[in-house]
C-alpha cells in the first residue's frame, strides 16, 4: 500500500505536536513530587507511576508518538542524503522495524512494571 | 549532476544560507540526538521490571554529574527541537513566510522574514533557558 509523502508529513507534524504535550506531562510528573526530583526516581515512586492507569496510558502514547516521529524523522534525513529505489525501500523498512521494535520493548516494560 | 552532490558535508555546512540553514541543520542534529536518547531511555527504564536492585544500579550509573550534564544537553535539544518544530508547523501551513514574488536584487528570500528569523532565535533562547532550569533542578539538590 502506497502512502502519500504529504500524509506521512502530516502524521510527522501531529505526532510532534502531541509529543510536546505528552512529554511536558511526563516531565511534570518528575518535577511535582514534593520531596524533589531525586525522590521522584525512587523505586516505589516509579512503580506507583506505572500502576496509575492514566499515567501508564500517557507513557504508552509518548512511546508511540515519539517512536513514529523519531523514526520518520530519521527516514526523512536518510532520504535527503541519498536516493534510489533500493535505498529508499531499505530505509523505509528499517525505520518501520525500529519504531515497531522500540514500541514493543517499551510496552513490555509498561505492562510488566504495572504488574509488579 | 553527481559532482553537485555534497552529501553529509553539504548538509552540515551552515555557513552559506544564513539563519534558515542554521535552523535546518540544528533541527536535524537535535532530532538525531533525541532519537538516540529516546532509545537509550526506553532501554534504561526497562530495568524497573528486574527489581529494586537493578533499578538502583541503573540510577547509580545515570544519576551522576556526567549523567546530569547529558540530561541538560538533552533538555536543550528537546526545547530547541520543539520550539523550532512549532515554527516549521506554522510555516508548513503558509503562515509567516511572505508572498511569492518576482526575484529582485538583492534576492532576499520572502520565506525568511523578520518574524521567522526571530522565531529561530527565540527557539535558541528557550533552549538556553530550559538548560539553565534543568541545571538548577539537577544540580540544585544537595
Amino acid at each position: 500500500m502506497m502512502v502519500r509523502e504529504s500524509s506521512i508529513m502530516r502524521i510527522h507534524y501531529y505526532t510532534g505536536l502531541a509529543a510536546i504535550i505528552l512529554v511536558a506531562i511526563h516531565i511534570l510528573f518528575r518535577l511535582t513530587v514534593p520531596e524533589g526530583y531525586s525522590a521522584s526516581l525512587e523505586y516505589e515512586n516509579v512503580i506507583a507511576n506505572y500502576k496509575n492507569i492514566s499515567y501508564a496510558l500517557v507513557l504508552e502514547l509518548i512511546l508511540i508518538t515519539v517512536a513514529v516521529h523519531g523514526f520518520n524523522g530519521l527516514r526523512v534525513i536518510l532520504l535527503e542524503l541519498r536516493q534510489g529505489d533500493v535505498w529508499e525501500s531499505t530505509v523505509k523498512w528499517l525505520c518501520i522495524a525500529g519504531a515497531v521494535g522500540i514500541i514493543a520493548y517499551g510496552t513490555r516494560t509498561i505492562i510488566l512494571a504495572s504488574m509488579v | 549532476m553527481k559532482e553537485n552532490r555534497e552529501g553529509i558535508k553539504g548538509w552540515l555546512n551552515p555557513t552559506r544560507y544564513g539563519a534558515n540553514r542554521f535552523a535546518y541543520w540544528l533541527q536535524r542534529l537535535t532530532g538525531l540526538g533525541l532519537l538516540v536518547y529516546f532509545i537509550a531511555h526506553v532501554i534504561e527504564t526497562s530495568n524497573i521490571v528486574y527489581g529494586r536492585s537493578a533499578w538502583e544500579k541503573m540510577l547509580a550509573f545515570t544519576q551522576t554529574s556526567e549523567g546530569h550534564i547529558v540530561l541538560i544537553v538533552v533538555i536543550g535539544m528537546c526545547a530547541f527541537h520543539a520550539a523550532n518544530g512549532v515554527r516549521l508547523y506554522i510555516a508548513e501551513h503558509g503562515k509567516g513566510i511572505g508572498r511569492p514574488g518576482r526575484p529582485e536584487y538583492p534576492y532576499k528570500p520572502a520565506s525568511l522574514g523578520l518574524g521567522m528569523k526571530a522565531c529561530i532565535w527565540v527557539s535558541v533562547a528557550l533552549a538556553a533557558l530550559a538548560m539553565m532550569y534543568g541545571a538548577y533542578v539537577l544540580f540544585g539538590e544537595v
